[in-house]
């Protein structure tokens, strides 16, 4: 049911030899679908805007492993996959998405083999990351990428780093392995992504107790609705009277219902597709997924309304949603969706602490 | 050891009997010697709340004007002791006047002993005065903080010392109209609160906000101050010299009054704090630390006129609501674009204008009476009379102070310039005005900084 406008521009996306090509596409990509937005369901709308990312970025990695061939630095001397975290991971991009992006590499055979490939995917993840900043992907600005030698790791390693973060289990081990638990594969080897995902479920069926420290983390933003219901706006600055709906509504259901998915060792890495998920393991019930999933959605409608401002070429979005969008429907059901957000960020609490005491 | 036991005792026994042969003084003589010691411990405890104002300007406003912002607290507080002595207290309290203003006493000499049944001794009750009109004047500040040019401190200190702040106190406290009228304020939420106050809007009117405070669109910026330590011991040194306030006011000791006004106080001033702070967390979802401040203060100034005329569960009251009303004025005056750096507006202005028409609800007749000073209120049979008095009270003081003070500022606006160029905006009132900064190492890289 795909859109045949959208449909053709994936196939040229697929096709496209140059950058510059690849933006332009882009660029058609964002008119159809804000053409589109108005009439499809959101969640539809969702569905084919991050198929619309994930044929952008994997067509930006192969031409970035072209480059590297065709400037001698040679083929991918092992199998590997790239990682897609955050939003991307979730498949809740935007129109303006950083990227959130890590790579996995078959372990070489000898040590020097491994630095080797060590080099090679050091250019690679560097010159992709290059290119999709030109295709207009922001870096993202914790370092959460590819180029960065730590989320570019051979599979040995990886698992290394995973269980030094559970082990070490402090407030940013436990941010990383959140990062991690929405990881996606979105090129390359499907089979590295599936054992790293393999080894994550495990670690963590040893240690419960990381559990609570998730916990922690997942609770910190709290919902944007005082105690009289009302919104909790931006007081000061330029911002002054919007709503930041990104870290206010958006990502604190985010990490309830990643948390609740974690704790039952569910896969999916979307919200929406969790909340499924949840359903069928029976941890929530099918009112409480449908009332999850309204508000949530609606989040995501909002968070696309958020202003957009176009810096240096990049598309970004600071996620909060000025006064002017909102109509007063529009702040009705914010409140009541806000609301539904904190009940489920209770629920998450007295289900995660209902279960350590067990 | 031993010996200088018995040294110290046989001395002892040699002066006692002497003292019994000396003539003991008379009642009439210690009560005027206990009041006056009360009240001068009063008007010192009052007096060090300049220190409290200095460190809750400074501590409101940034750094590169901390020196300035402190500095001419001395200065206008030296300048305004001189104008009060010469003409202020004159004013305010000279025994030739009418209901409008006193005359006499002017360049005042009191007696250098007290007589017998004074009550008070004549020096003291002047210190104490002039402490009062001081605080009003460094409650006007708070409009011209961070942008007002010296020299206006200085030509603005004459005029409200002189004239403004005495033709109030005069009207309330020195038997003038209002008084006739049984106008109840205490320690003076009207007359030194909303008189400073309505003085600091109308320098913050004539003076627009400060550079970078609201945007185009209306929106408002947080221009944070340098230290919010300084800024909440501040209000620490204004809380315990506020007792000298409302209860050094009761002027004597006699019944132990003063304990009562006392307790009043620190009852109304706790409410303030607690109430403010709630309100900002429920309202703005996190409590917020200048508005709890705020708050215990907007108590303090609201139970000073009512102090000596509620029972406790009233203090409470007025203090809660005190509170209260502190958030959401400032969040008023945020939105009518006035620039209040120390919400001086909100603080005195709006819990001094509550404060006084508290009586008008809450006077009881008893206490009505103990004081002296008009009838009950409306929740003690008083009817609206007592309210109505109060009201005129608020609104004419008001309106006098704010009218004169935009006058004086105006005239000094238009002929030498009331506020610093854009530019000694920006590099700080330290510098313009004096020459050096207050904190000269942190401004010497922030200017590094600048340059680089």
């Amino acid at each position: 049911m795909n859109d045949p406008v959208l449909v053709q521009l994936l196939l040229q996306i697929s096709a496209a030899e140059l950058t510059a090509a690849l933006r332009r596409l882009r660029d058609a990509a964002h008119s159809r679908m804000d053409a589109l937005f108005p009439s499809l369901p959101l969640d539809e709308y969702y569905r084919q805007l991050n198929g619309v990312h994930d044929a952008l970025i994997r067509r930006a990695v192969a031409l970035a492993e072209a480059e590297l061939a065709r400037s001698g630095t040679g083929s991918p001397p092992v199998p590997y996959a790239y990682l897609l975290f955050g939003s991307g991971g979730r498949k809740e991009q935007t129109l303006s998405s950083d990227q959130d992006s890590g790579i996995i590499y078959e372990n070489a055979e000898t040590e020097e083999k491994e630095l080797a490939a060590g080099n090679y995917f050091a250019h690679l993840s560097e010159k992709a990351v290059a290119l999709l900043q030109e295709i207009g992907y922001p870096p993202c600005e914790g370092n959460v990428i590819s180029a960065n030698p730590q989320w570019c790791l051979p599979e040995s390693r990886w698992k290394q780093q995973l269980e030094g973060w559970f082990e070490t289990a402090d407030w940013e081990s436990v941010r990383y392995l959140l990062i991690v638990a929405d990881c996606r594969h979105v090129y390359g080897s499907e089979e590295l992504f599936t054992r790293l995902k393999k080894h994550f479920y495990s670690d963590m069926l040893a240690r419960p107790v990381i559990v609570q420290r998730m916990l922690d983390n997942t609770i910190r933003h709290k919902m944007l609705i005082g105690v009289f219901g009302q919104l909790l706006k931006e007081q000061y600055g330029e911002d002054a009277g919007s709503i930041d709906i990104k870290y206010g509504a958006y990502i604190p259901m985010v990490n309830a219902v990643r948390l609740m998915a974690v704790q039952s060792q569910l896969r999916p890495t979307s919200t929406l597709e969790r909340l499924n998920a949840l359903v069928q393991a029976e941890v929530v019930t099918q009112e409480e997924a449908a009332a999850y999933s309204e508000a949530f959605l609606f989040f995501l409608k909002l968070r696309m309304i958020a202003t957009e401002n176009n810096k240096d070429g990049m598309y970004m979005n600071n996620g909060k949603l000025a006064n002017h969008h909102l109509t007063k429907e529009m702040i009705e059901e914010l409140k009541q969706s806000l609301k539904v957000g904190k009940r489920l960020q209770r629920q998450v609490q007295k289900l995660t602490l209902g279960r350590l005491k067990k | 050891m031993v010996k200088k036991m018995i040294l110290t005792v046989g001395a002892l026994l040699l002066l006692f009997p002497a003292m019994a042969f000396a003539d003991a003084p008379s009642t009439a003589m210690l009560n005027t010697g206990l009041n006056s010691l009360w009240v001068m411990l009063a008007a010192i405890l009052v007096i060090l709340m300049q220190g409290g104002f200095i460190l809750l300007e400074a501590g409101s406003t940034r750094m590169k004007n901390a020196g300035h912002v402190a500095g001419k607290t001395i200065f206008t507080f030296g300048l305004g002791s001189l104008i009060y002595w010469a003409v202020g207290y004159g004013i305010a309290f000279g025994e030739n006047g009418n209901l409008l203003y006193g005359l006499g006493k002017f360049f005042y000499n009191p007696p250098v002993l007290y007589s017998e049944d004074a009550g008070l001794s004549d020096s003291v009750f002047f210190i104490f005065q002039l402490a009062f009109a001081t605080i009003s004047l460094s409650i006007a500040w708070g409009g011209f903080a961070e942008r007002a040019k010296l020299s206006s401190y200085l030509i603005f200190t004459i005029v409200f010392v002189g004239v403004i702040y005495p033709m109030v106190a005069h009207w309330i406290w020195g038997g003038g109209w209002l008084a006739e009228d049984g106008a109840q304020d205490f320690a003076g939420s009207t007359v030194v609160h909303l008189s400073g106050a309505a003085a600091a809007l109308a320098a913050t009117i004539l003076l627009k906000p400060r550079i970078g405070k609201f945007n185009k669109d209306g929106s408002s910026n947080q221009i944070l101050g340098h230290n919010q330590v300084y800024t909440t011991l501040a209000v620490l040194f204004l809380w315990v010299g506020w007792f000298g306030f409302n209860a050094g006011s009761t002027v004597a000791i006699e019944t132990g009054f003063f304990g009562y006004v006392a307790f009043n106080t620190q009852i109304a001033a706790a409410a303030g704090a607690v109430a403010a702070m709630l309100i900002s967390w429920a309202f703005l979802g996190k409590s917020d630390i200048t508005t709890m401040l705020n708050g215990g203060l907007a108590g303090l100034v609201a139970i000073t006129a009512s102090c000596a005329f509620v029972e406790p569960w009233a203090a409470v009251v007025i203090g809660l609501l005190a509170g209260v009303l502190v958030f959401f004025s400032q969040k008023f005056f945020e939105k009518m674009k006035i620039d209040d750096p120390i919400f001086a507006l909100s603080v005195h202005g709006a819990a001094g204008v509550w404060g006084t028409l508290a009586n008008g609800l809450f006077a009881t007749p008893e206490l009505a009476e103990t004081a002296g000073v008009g009838k009950a209120g409306l929740f003690y049979g008083g009817g609206l009379e007592q309210l109505w008095v109060q009201f005129l009270s608020v609104v004419v003081c008001g309106l006098f102070v704010f009218i004169v003070s935009f006058a004086v500022l105006y005239v000094i606006k238009k002929a030498a310039g009331f506020r610093v160029t854009e530019e000694q905006e920006i590099i700080g009132l330290d510098l313009s005005e004096h020459g050096a900064y207050g904190y000269p190492e942190q401004m010497k890289k922030a200017q590094q900084n600048l340059n680089a």
